[in-house]
């Protein structure tokens, strides 16, 4: 069942909400995003596609606080969290992977982990614990004390997954985790991610070019293209509408379909 | 700490052992020191009893130096204000106020007293620690690189001011008459006591945090650490040791010059530092014992060497020289120096190498080229 | 009044160039190489002493100094080319990819280096030489007494500025060099030859050393193996104020640094004018928490998430 989450003192709450209104970020004239609104819950798996450049990073930054939105508003549990560092964040319950991963590399896997538990304001002990329990969740176990520059790319990813998930998070954003990883692997993803909200109570964000992934995991999913919401909806609504059909054949991205 | 710790039965020798095998870095460390100590006070002589009191005190740079450099990977160029200011401290309180006289013009309070050497030390490394907070508060927000540089502008703001107070330091002349009591023995405690300050601290929460920056400061401030305020600690505490080694050294040589705290003693302890491994804390130390060796020895051949009869001697600047050469040898082949970020090897079990936040790795190969 | 403050802005304007062609022998190495080379106030050292190489004498003997001026010129330069070649091959080359900390490291070992090579050979006592004295001469203009000196400086500065840019901007080689300054990996991907760029810019680095070298022999007429390190100092000072990676920040670095350092002196009371390295030094410090980047910053150095 799903007890670390709860040992960490706070209970996620089953109504929490993580939403974006009306953002819009300009780089010098161009709008790399232009009013997007996103609304998700608590143990809800939300995907977001969109054919290359069309401003997913962008947007995962502006929620995790790299990113200052030229308007809009995002609010976390209906708490305005827009502008907000991303340290602060990361304490309030957003935790994030990266798509270049960026682990600590001169680091062990377990202290990977651990220093995510830490920034939340755990002591190291429990911070230790906590790294482990996930470590044996995610069946790594075995690797938990080598160097983390020593673990080839597919095991990488996944630690930086466990990374995010180390901080007890009420929202975790994944960017592009199954970017480069081989069919196999990208089922072990798929399992490690649809298991999430029930064992650490909290919802997923996933962004991803995979379209085997997202539809296999996503409860709802959102489609961007340059800048701009184009639809909303399940998977088979997804798949069906004709705008996304569109914009997938009219751009180069690479990905397989369900 | 240790996984298969946890299986075995709490017995106080256990216990026992798992202390042991915690500090274990530090106390190998101290060990090593005192042994050392301990045969050259044995031996009597006089002239090596004081290189290696002078080799302890730059111990106590160097670990401080280390507490903020090797933790944060921020290479702070500017640490020597600390030094500077500790040890001027210590001369304005523990000077006789008759020797003040002759080169100073203290405010009363100073020029009137003379403080016991013990809570004077203290003082005069809290001094520096206090300028460190100040100046750090904006300085932990920069970028590596601009943190570097504001901390060498830091130093350079001290020297030039201290080299021109002519009422506080006696300006660029050497002031003289600082009592003199530092030992082998007590700069070995002040060198024991800051490994084990410096261990502790890497194993805390803190230590911890501070090294995720180092790796990534993006991912580190998405996992919740702020930046700033981690660097700012390891700056305060290393201040406060670096202050620490200018009032040893003040005691030790009974004076002082501000021309001593600028380029040479930077350069000097940042090579120590960078030959012997910058990301850990016996890489701080096996430097300090490896350069001062060298240096020692480069001194002998400056000096004059006999070889059959025939006396070589070196031109001054031969040290410097062989230090510099050594340094860029070193970067070029070794750059993670010769500790390479380990710690002092638990010398049972299988899991032998030690990294600076405790743990060990059990399989050490890096993955094939082709990431 | 309007004398003095014509000669101090004369002055002020002719330290202002040393500077910024110094601060520009620095900036072009780090435009390439994300390096400050430290050693940079040592090869303009190096290009100073080898006015008298040879001699070792007390009383130095010019040698090269002797020479006719366009000879001597051009062997200066063509020394420190060489010096900044050799330097870059041995020293910085193997290095290319570590962290900039550790090449900064490394540009501060190479200056030891140099100087206590010159310690070690020339002793540590200044010698003075007499370079070209009469230029020390003052032209009247109108009532202003002016240095030829500081005229030349000034020419000579706003000539070499001026062969820069054209060759940035209009040279192959130098096009290359400003694509490489912006995104080095990029640049070799798109076939500019990176040893070749570094070299290029350590070779103009050398050059400007070189003329700082003769310009500053020629005004302060000693030699000391630490003249460098006022020159390195400030002119990073410089570069830093600038803006890092910004050639044009460099040089404007500079000049705000020689009109801050003779501001400085002139308005400050006497008992606080010893100070001013101090004021110099807190000016950058504050222009770095006030804008960290510089005066001109840099996209480039600007990480992505």
């Amino acid at each position: 069942m799903a007890q670390t989450a709860l040992q960490s003192g706070v209970a996620n709450m089953p109504d929490d909400t993580l939403e974006a209104f009306d953002i819009s970020v300009d780089f010098e004239g161009l709008a790399a995003i232009d009013n997007v609104t996103i609304a998700m819950k608590n143990k809800e798996i939300f995907g977001l596609i969109g054919p290359n450049g069309a401003g997913k990073t962008t947007l995962v930054n502006v929620l995790t606080g790299f990113q200052k939105p030229t308007q809009g508003r995002v609010m976390l549990g209906g708490k305005d969290i827009t502008g907000w560092a991303p340290h602060k964040l990361g304490r309030g319950g957003l935790a994030r992977t990266f798509q270049a991963v960026r682990l600590f590399r001169d680091l062990p896997v377990v202290e990977n982990l651990e220093v995510a538990a830490v920034g939340t304001g755990l002591g190291r002990r429990e911070a230790s614990k906590r790294a482990l329990d996930i470590l044996k969740w995610m069946d790594f176990e075995e690797k938990a004390f080598d160097q983390a520059d020593t673990l080839p790319y597919g095991e990488e990813r996944r630690v930086g997954i466990g990374r995010a998930l180390a901080m007890s998070p009420r929202f975790v954003l994944l960017d592009e985790p199954a970017a480069g990883l081989s069919d196999a692997e990208c089922d072990d993803l798929m399992g490690v991610i649809s298991r999430i909200p029930d064992r650490f109570e909290c919802g997923v964000l996933l962004i991803e070019h995979n379209m085997r992934v997202i539809m296999g995991v996503c409860h709802r999913i959102h489609v961007i293209d340059s800048g701009k919401t184009i639809a909303e909806g399940t998977p088979d609504e997804i798949q069906a509408n004709p705008e996304v059909i569109r914009a997938y054949l009219g751009s180069k991205s690479e990905e397989s379909r369900a | 700490m240790s996984d298969a710790a946890m299986d075995r039965p709490d017995t106080a020798a256990v216990r026992m052992v798992a202390v042991l095998r915690f500090f274990w870095t530090p106390i190998v460390l101290s060990l090593f020191a005192l042994a050392v100590v301990v045969i050259v006070w044995a031996s009597g002589d006089g002239v090596i009893a004081r290189t290696i009191t002078d080799a302890l005190i730059r111990t106590v740079l160097v670990i401080g130096l280390y507490i903020f450099i090797g933790n944060s990977g921020v290479l702070a160029f500017g640490h020597i204000a600390f030094m500077l200011i500790g040890g001027y401290a210590a001369a304005w309180f523990t000077m006789s106020p008759f020797k003040k006289s002759f080169a100073l013009e203290l405010p009363a309070i100073l020029a009137n007293n003379e403080f016991p050497v013990f809570p004077s030390a203290i003082v005069a490394g809290l001094l520096p620690a206090l300028v460190a907070a100040i100046v750090g508060i904006p300085i932990m927000r920069l970028s590596g690189i601009a943190a570097s540089i504001a901390t060498f502008a830091v130093l350079a703001i001290f020297y030039t001011v201290y080299s021109n107070w002519d009422s506080w330091t006696f300006g660029a002349s050497t002031l003289v008459g600082i009592p003199i009591y530092v030992n082998m023995w007590i700069a070995l405690a002040w060198a024991v006591f800051a490994m084990f300050v410096a261990y502790i601290y890497q194993q805390t929460k803190f230590g911890l945090a501070l090294r995720a920056t180092r790796e990534d400061p993006v991912a580190a401030r998405a996992a919740g650490i702020n930046i700033p305020t981690q660097r700012l600690i390891a700056f305060v505490v290393s201040a406060f040791f670096m202050g620490i080694a200018g009032v040893l050294q003040a005691h030790f040589l009974g004076s002082l010059i501000v021309n001593g705290f600028w380029l040479g003693i930077t350069f000097l302890s940042l090579a120590m530092l960078i030959i012997g491994g910058q990301r850990s804390l016996t890489g701080a130390v096996v430097g300090v014992t490896v350069v001062s060796t060298i240096v020692e020895l480069l001194r002998q051949v400056e000096a004059g060497v006999e070889v059959g009869g025939i006396t070589f001697e070196l031109p001054g600047g031969f040290q410097e020289l062989g230090l510099a050469v050594l340094i860029i040898v070193v970067l070029i082949y070794r750059p993670a120096g010769i500790m390479g970020g380990l710690e002092v090897p638990w010398p049972f079990g299988s899991n032998r190498r030690v990294l600076a936040g405790g743990f060990t790795i059990v399989r050490a190969e890096r993955a094939p080229a082709g990431e | 009044m309007l004398q003095t403050i014509i000669q101090n802005a004369v002055d002020a304007i002719s330290l202002g160039s040393l500077f910024a062609l110094t601060a520009l022998g620095i900036g072009l190495i780090f435009g390439v190489m994300r390096l400050i080379n430290f050693a940079h106030g040592d090869f303009i050292m190096v290009g100073a002493y080898a006015l008298i190489v040879p001699s070792a004498a007390d009383a130095a003997m010019m040698f090269i100094g002797a020479w006719p001026a366009p000879i001597l010129v051009i062997s200066i330069i063509s020394v420190l080319i060489v010096v900044a070649l050799a330097s870059e091959r041995v020293a910085f080359r193997p290095l290319r990819t570590a962290d900039p900390s550790i090449l900064l490291i490394t540009s501060f070992a190479l200056s030891f280096f140099l100087q206590n090579l010159v310690l070690m050979v020339y002793s540590g006592r200044p010698k003075g030489i007499p370079l070209w004295p009469n230029l020390i001469q003052p032209i009247l203009v109108g009532d202003i007494r002016i240095p030829q000196l500081h005229i030349i400086t000034i020419s000579v500065t706003l000539g070499l500025l001026i062969l820069l840019v054209l060759f940035l901007k209009r040279t192959a080689i130098g096009i290359q060099m400003r694509a490489a300054s912006e995104d080095f990996q990029m640049a070799r991907l798109l076939g500019v030859r990176g040893n070749r760029v570094i070299a290029v810019a350590f070779a103009i680095s050398g050059l400007l050393a070189a003329v700082v070298a003769l310009l500053f022999v020629a005004q302060t007429g000693t030699l000391s193996y630490k003249m460098g390190v006022p020159l390195v100092l400030f002119a990073f000072v410089a570069t830093v104020v600038g803006g890092m990676g910004s050639l044009s920040g460099a040089v404007l670095g500079g000049f705000v640094v020689g009109i801050a350092s003779v501001v400085f002196q002139a308005i400050l009371p006497a008992d606080m004018r010893l100070n001013d390295d101090a004021w110099v030094f807190g000016l950058i410090l504050l222009i770095l928490l006030v804008r960290p980047t510089g005066l001109v910053a840099v996209k480039a150095l600007q990480e992505r998430v």
